[in-house]
């Protein structure tokens, strides 16, 4: 009898005109928007291997250790075709350097030419999906119920023994089947310009990563049928049905998600949570110049601080300087020395040049790694936790909870671009564990290569892999268990009004 | 006479009729809800704004005092400091990408130095990018523009798609004609009645909106932003006529009204929700100007190219002697010509991206309108092309009174660039031109007309459409 029911269902959706229309649509969008998107991929990850060759040339171009700028560079996210999230907005280009810990905040752009054209909306498959699915489940949806009241048909084919559970379960999985047919035409169809692309290669990992984002977005796309059943049999009458599903799905959609963050009041961390870290960090830093001090006036070389008596050809003298930026709570120093020889006459403040420098490096890293502790928890607290405030009020729309879950699934959210950060932090301890164990610090070519260069050949290199699919998927599954949770409350819902319901 | 009488008795019927209906209260709600937003929001902002926009004023009037008291080489090699673009008070009508847009130039940035010379002021075009750090959601703001280009242009279809297809499904339409009514005359007064029942939620909430912005002492509405308010709100008018046009199209063209609003939503779906972003990342795709690393290396190779010949020459001069001065005073002007070409260039790279990224997505109805909502509040993009303009005519100003000033001086050696060889006298403050950004409507007007005209031709289009199709149609 279901099967029975299933058939004609699915026949009478699939001969429609919406049917017909919606799968065009969606074909166009996707294909168009893929071409789009594939081309902007391209052309990201050409300036990121650019800039990652510039950087190697830079680096391999200085003479001494300390004006080396060992940068590394995120790549772009192949997934970020699916949901772009974070990918093209955050930084993409970090220092590693021992004297500070690198993060997000301290990350730099390359790539993007033009600033102005940020103020387009990028767009990507997801997008489509949240606008066009939603509205493609409710037109389905609208006279499931209320077309058949109208009709009367409802009533010939409950004179028959079937059950009213049966009739809704016959409904909800054809015209699920139906919605989605041009869900996956149009995702097959993005997937095998993907994989005709050249420059994209998807690995095992990535497929399971796709096939989490089709599974959120059948679950959205349920939601929304349910939605739509839902006013269908509440207001009985097509045309009210549809009048209103196109409300709501103009607030979910269109409304909500634009609006809710200018109504809610801002959750900004207090002023004095910044300024009290950052100036815990300076006292740290300045424990260290004070410690500094101390030693260079119990040295055995009767200067007064080094470095500013050495003078080279480049005639550049080298400072201790310390600055800081309260806004991001970053505070560094830096002792830039670009020396391409020095005279005769400096020669015997080598040796106390680098003992000073042996003395320092070690003691900077120690600093910058104590300030670190200071300084995450308070950037968590300051700019973290009022975005995952805000996160959690659009998630109170379906199309909120989606669009998280799959910026998770394609690891182009907040914390997949974090996860780089962290492997540039785990990189600086391996550059810092390869300058103390090969003396770097306390070599020549740290601020001189008058004798011989810098050389840059047996560091350490640098790889980042994101992170595996069941990390993903851990991180996902709170979203999508949300959005099924919607879907077995409103179909419990459904079915009681159903039950109740006279014909 | 009795044309208009049923001219008028169709047009209060419709009203009548949409009055009780449910999208008439929905729209209400939802206008409401959406121009309060509007409101508060603004209240929120915009003080700050032009707190900031104050501050950054008498930043620079301080320092062009600080220099014009020090002598004229100062004021000649320090340069104005950043120039503040004035913020509009309409903002709250397009928010126009402003965010994008940097809210200052900046000329007087220090370049280099030597043992004596300072490098010359130059200007340069600072970028904006609010999201480089940004981890919060990014949301597009709740505007005017947000509001009448896709909410009251959806509202639009809604009120709409069944106009004539619900009828003829009711029999009513029949009804109607059978009273020797012309049909245009039917035509003309379901649009009417729709436009008049739009334009009453839409009016209200415009109404309440105003109230609470202009109820505030914060904010202050001159004459001549309520002319552009009206201007704004004629515009949103047309813009809803065209979707009214489009919906008694549809509407007359297809005999099911289900199967009308499946149509009117997807072609709204695809002209007003994805055209304008996806033509604009074609369009911005398709010439990629240089990155911006180059732009560093070439700003450094043309200042080393030029210190070295600098260097060679001066290398022969002594140090005082005329014609050593006049080589500094070569070098340091010359840097500065060339590094702002330089900036200038980018610039103009920039924007041509950018303006043929606006005119591609011109075929949207939506972009249309919000570039004229920008053009009316005195936002946006155009906006900025005045302010950068505003502020090439400040430079040359300045930089020709540096001239007169030196000139005026009979001790001056009138060498520009050269501590020594310019006018040691300090300078009147009163007498520095001071920048100070202007919003002007008539050039408004201009930048506006096209789009004008583009919005009117499309309304007349979808408006004889849909008469050829309802004259033609079977009942």
């Amino acid at each position: 009898m279901l099967i029975t029911l299933i058939r004609r269902e699915l026949l009478n959706n699939l001969m429609t005109f919406r049917f017909a229309a919606a799968t065009f649509i969606m074909l166009l969008l996707v294909v168009a928007n893929t071409f789009v998107l594939i081309n902007d991929y391209e052309s990201r990850l050409v300036s990121h291997n650019n800039s990652v060759n510039m950087h190697k040339r830079q680096l391999q171009e200085t003479n001494t250790y300390s004006a080396g700028e060992i940068r590394v560079d995120r790549p772009p996210n192949s997934l970020s075709i699916f949901n772009v999230g974070y990918d093209k907005q955050l930084g993409n280009e970090v220092r590693v350097t021992h004297i500070y810990v690198p993060s997000l905040w301290d990350a730099g752009m390359h790539g993007s030419s033009n600033p102005f054209m940020d103020m387009f909306a990028s767009m990507d498959i997801i997008f489509i999906f949240e606008v066009i699915l939603s509205l493609l489940a409710l037109i389905f949806a609208y006279d499931a119920f209320a077309g058949e009241y109208q009709s009367g048909t409802l009533r010939l084919v409950l004179t028959h023994p079937v059950r009213r559970g049966n009739i809704l379960v016959a409904k909800y999985i054809s015209a699920m089947l139906c919605l989605i047919v041009p869900l996956s035409i149009s995702l097959l169809l993005s997937l095998i310009l993907l994989t005709t692309s050249t420059s994209i290669s998807l690995n095992t990992d990535d497929f399971l990563r796709i096939g989490g984002i089709i599974f959120t977005s059948i679950v959205y796309l349920s939601v929304f049928y349910l939605i739509g059943l839902l006013i269908s049999a509440i207001t009985r009458r097509t045309s009210t049905a549809l009048m209103l599903s196109m409300f709501v799905w103009g607030f979910l959609v269109l409304v909500y998600p634009n609006m809710i963050l200018a109504v809610i009041p801002q959750h900004d961390a207090p002023q004095e949570r910044k300024t009290s870290a950052y100036d815990k960090i300076e006292q740290v830093w300045q424990e260290l110049d004070k410690e500094r001090k101390q030693y260079l006036a119990t040295d055995d070389f009767p200067g007064e601080d080094w470095g500013y008596e050495l003078r080279g050809w480049g005639s550049r003298s080298s400072n201790f300087i310390m600055f800081g930026n309260p806004h991001t709570l970053i505070y560094k120093c830096r002792g830039v020395m670009k020396f391409t020889g020095f005279g005769e006459e400096d020669e015997y403040k080598m040796p106390h040049a680098q003992k000073h420098f042996r003395y320092l490096g070690p003691r900077i890293i120690d600093t910058a790694d104590k300030t670190w502790l200071v300084r995450k928890p308070a950037l968590e607290d300051i700019y973290i936790k009022p975005a995952n405030t805000e996160r959690i009020w659009l998630k109170l729309s379906p199309v909120g909870l989606y669009d998280a879950a799959t910026k998770t699934w394609s690891g182009t959210d907040v914390r997949g671009v974090r996860d780089f950060f962290h492997a540039a932090r785990q990189y600086r301890k391996r550059v810092n564990d390869f300058f103390l164990d090969t003396d770097v610090f306390g070599s020549r070519q740290w601020f001189s290569s008058d004798k011989e260069a810098a050389d840059w050949s047996d560091l350490p290199h640098f790889a980042y892999q994101r992170v595996d699919s069941n990390i993903n998927a851990m991180r996902a599954l709170p979203d999508v268990c949300l959005l099924l949770m919607i879907n077995v409350v409103l179909f419990i819902i459904i079915f009681l009004i159903f039950v109740k319901s006279e014909v | 006479m009795v044309w208009h009488f049923a001219l008028f008795n169709i047009i209060w019927r419709e009203i009548y009729d949409n009055l009780n209906s449910l999208r008439f209260a929905l729209a209400t709600l939802l206008l409401l809800g959406l121009m309060l937003t509007n409101a508060i929001v603004h209240l929120r902002e915009h003080p700050e704004r032009v707190q900031n926009y104050h501050n950054a004023v008498v930043e620079h009037h301080e320092r062009l005092k600080a220099a014009a008291d020090e002598s004229l080489y100062k004021l000649a090699q320090k340069g104005p400091g950043y120039l503040p673009k004035k913020p509009s008070s309409l903002r709250f009508c397009a928010e126009g990408g402003e965010p994008y847009l940097s809210e200052r130039a900046q000329g007087g940035h220090h370049r280099w130095g030597t043992d004596t010379l300072e490098s010359f002021w130059i200007l340069a075009y600072p970028s904006a990018s609010p999201n480089r750090q940004n981890v919060r959601p990014v949301v597009s703001k709740v505007d005017w523009g947000f509001i009448i280009g896709y909410v009251l242009s959806l509202v639009a279809l809604l009120f709409t798609f069944d106009a004539i297809s619900g009828e003829r499904e009711r029999g009513t339409l029949r009804l109607t004609l059978a009273n020797s009514i012309p049909r245009h005359t039917v035509l003309i007064g379901k649009f009417l009645g729709a436009l008049i029942s739009i334009s009453i939620p839409f009016t209200l909430s415009i109404l309440i909106n105003l109230l609470v912005i202009s109820t505030s002492s914060d904010v202050h509405l001159g004459a001549e932003a309520w002319g552009r308010l009206g201007i704004i709100f004629c515009i949103a008018l047309l813009y809803t006529c065209l979707f009214l046009a489009l919906g008694l199209l549809v509407s007359a063209r297809v005999q099911r009204s289900a199967v009308s609003l499946v149509v009117l939503l997807l072609v709204w779906v695809v002209f007003v929700v994805f055209m304008p972003s996806t033509l604009a990342s074609i369009a911005g795709r398709s010439t990629s100007s240089g990155p911006s690393l180059d732009f560093s290396e070439r700003s450094e190779k043309l200042h080393e190219e030029l210190s070295k010949e600098y260097y060679n020459n001066r290398f022969k001069e002594p140090a005082d002697s005329h014609k050593g001065m006049q080589l500094d005073s070569e070098y340091v002007t010359k840097d500065a010509e060339q590094q702002e070409r330089l900036h200038a260039e980018r610039l103009n790279q920039r924007v041509e991206q950018v303006n043929r990224a606006r005119t591609i997505t011109r075929i949207s109805p939506v972009t249309i309108v919000q570039h004229l909502l920008e053009s009316f509040a005195g936002t946006g993009f155009e906006r900025h092309l005045q302010f950068l303009e505003n502020v090439q005519s400040y430079a040359r100003e300045y930089r020709a009174f540096i001239d007169d000033t030196d000139r005026a001086d009979p001790d001056s050696l009138n060498i520009l660039g050269v501590p020594a060889g310019m006018s040691q006298k300090p300078v009147n403050p009163e007498s520095v031109p001071k920048f100070e950004d202007t919003l002007n409507l008539s050039k408004d007007f201009n930048t506006a007309a096209t789009e004008l005209l583009l919005l009117v031709l499309f309304v007349m289009a979808l408006i004889s459409g849909a008469y050829l199709a309802f004259v033609r149609v079977e009942i």
